[in-house]
């Protein structure tokens, strides 16, 4: 009964044919999703965070302009205007660049755009910026 | 049901156009109101009926949403549609646009005047409420621009003596907020309400806060100051609203408005289902669990949906309120008990 004992019963790896296949293909099937799903992710992320970073980059060098214009200015409008650019800037250079889990991201850029509309009400700018920043859009994730 | 509301008059304010919102000035001798027909119109009683005084000129490209007088009487803003509010102020024998706030990027659906009157907020569909300061030349800078809400905010409100803003919103939420380093930033959340919030109005002294809703129902949130058991206290000062009563079952639809009467206390209701209510506060009722009866119900008061309820701010029960039909009412509480 036992002469083909240490080789597979032919039977057997016919009958378990089904399940080797399908665990097979399971295993091809992860790898094959999680290339994709990483290169996906990185599309994903490479959008965003350019579409953010450019946002902010636009934010950021608007700030900048203006704080270069106004900061010969001693009068008690202009002062107001500086500080209010300055809290704009402190906000973007806190930023953690390098971080894109960050929990508290949306919030902060909320808080981001609320000064940058403040700032545009200050200088009477009319804050329609769509044409350079893609803010409508939002973050979907 | 011995207290009564008796209607006064009754007139059409804006004909053929809905009638969103009515004021009255700080002396109660003019109340101005605002509607979808874009006008502004200033009326004032005339012996024995109501006579329009004063018709603003054209100052805006949509509806007018609300109105909002300076605590000293002198300047009236407008909440539009078309993303700007207006500040409007006698020159002469009439009335003219001092300035135009710009900032909003869509409709705008609220203006308030902090008690000082150095302070103005609005409130938009852009979920952004902006915070302006008047300096003492009549100009007008925004001082902050707040993104707390995550949807339509409906109404802002100055708490009566302090500087503390709230506001309601679409997203179901009360917020507050308090200035912090030169930026206004929210300090509470009160949910509990199942749909939009639509208004808010604080009792004469501060202390409580009632809000109604799309969900049919009105809280009165209250102020509890943290108790520091640990006897540390200097982690959390911020004051929690906690939520002291419901009215719910007396709306049979949404309640878009509420106002508290400064002199009596009486809490008005504007609903959806043309009714204006009048609830009274249980003298013993105890302030951690507070309630109110309903004292007056008027079921047709207007043939439409009812907008807005104002109490007079000097005469004891003299309400004014208005409707999609156009029509402005000014009634007259009496209480038999």
């Amino acid at each position: 009964m036992n002469s083909e004992s240490g080789k597979e019963d032919p039977f057997d790896s016919i009958l378990m044919a089904d399940n080797r296949f399908h665990c097979e293909a399971y295993k091809e099937g992860l790898l094959e999703g999680t290339r994709q799903g990483l290169l996906e992710g990185m599309s994903h992320g490479k959008t965003h965070g350019a579409r953010l970073s450019t946002e902010m980059g636009f934010y950021y060098g608007f700030a900048f302009g203006w704080k270069c214009l106004l900061q010969n200015n001693t009068d008690a409008k202009s002062k107001k205007r500086l500080k209010t650019l300055e809290t704009l800037t402190v906000l973007i250079q806190r930023f953690p660049h390098d971080d894109p889990q960050y929990a508290t991201l949306l919030q902060d850029v909320e808080k981001v755009r609320a000064k940058f509309r403040q700032v545009c009400s200050m200088m009477n700018v009319p804050a329609d910026f769509r044409e350079y920043v893609n803010v409508a859009a939002g973050m979907s994730f | 049901m011995k207290d009564t509301l008796n209607i006064l008059h009754k007139f059409s304010a804006h004909p053929d156009s809905r009638c969103w919102y009515v004021a009255w000035n700080p002396k109660g001798t003019l109340l101005a109101s605002c509607g979808g027909d874009r006008a502004i119109r200033l009326w004032a009683r005339e012996g024995d009926s109501w006579e329009c005084r004063f018709v603003l000129p054209e100052g805006h490209q949509r509806t007018i949403r609300k109105l909002a007088w300076s605590p000293c009487g002198n300047y009236l803003a407008s909440a539009s549609f078309d993303a700007t509010t207006c500040i409007w102020g006698k020159k002469g024998d009439d009335f003219e646009c001092l300035t135009v706030l710009e900032g909003h990027e869509n409709e705008v659906k609220c203006v308030s005047w902090a008690p000082s009157g150095s302070l103005l907020a609005t409130c938009s569909r852009d979920k952004s409420v902006w915070v302006w300061e008047v300096d003492e030349e009549d100009e007008y800078e925004c001082v902050s621009v707040v993104n707390a809400h995550t949807q339509d905010v409906k109404h802002v409100v100055w708490h009566p003596t302090q500087e503390l803003l709230a506001s309601a919103s679409y997203d179901n939420t009360v917020r507050l907020y308090k200035e912090e380093d030169d930026d206004w930033v929210c300090k509470a959340t009160l949910e509990g309400h199942t749909a939009t919030v639509w208004s808010l109005a604080f009792d004469p002294s501060g202390q409580r806060l009632a809000s109604c809703s799309d969900d049919r129902t009105v809280k009165v949130w209250k102020e509890c100051q943290p108790e520091d058991e640990q006897g540390e206290g200097s982690a959390s000062t911020d004051p929690e609203w906690k939520c002291v009563c419901t009215l719910s079952g007396f709306h049979s639809r949404a309640v878009y408005d509420i106002a508290w009467c400064r002199q009596t206390g009486l809490l008005a209701t504007a609903c959806a289902d043309d009714g204006v209510r009048i609830f009274n506060e249980d003298a013993n009722s105890n302030p951690h669990q507070t309630i109110f009866s309903l004292s007056v119900h008027v079921p047709k008061a207007h043939n439409q949906d009812v907008n807005c309820v104002a109490w007079h701010p000097k005469e004891a029960g003299i309400l004014a309120s208005c409707s999609d039909d156009g029509e402005i009412a000014i009634w007259s509480y009496h209480s038999e008990a």
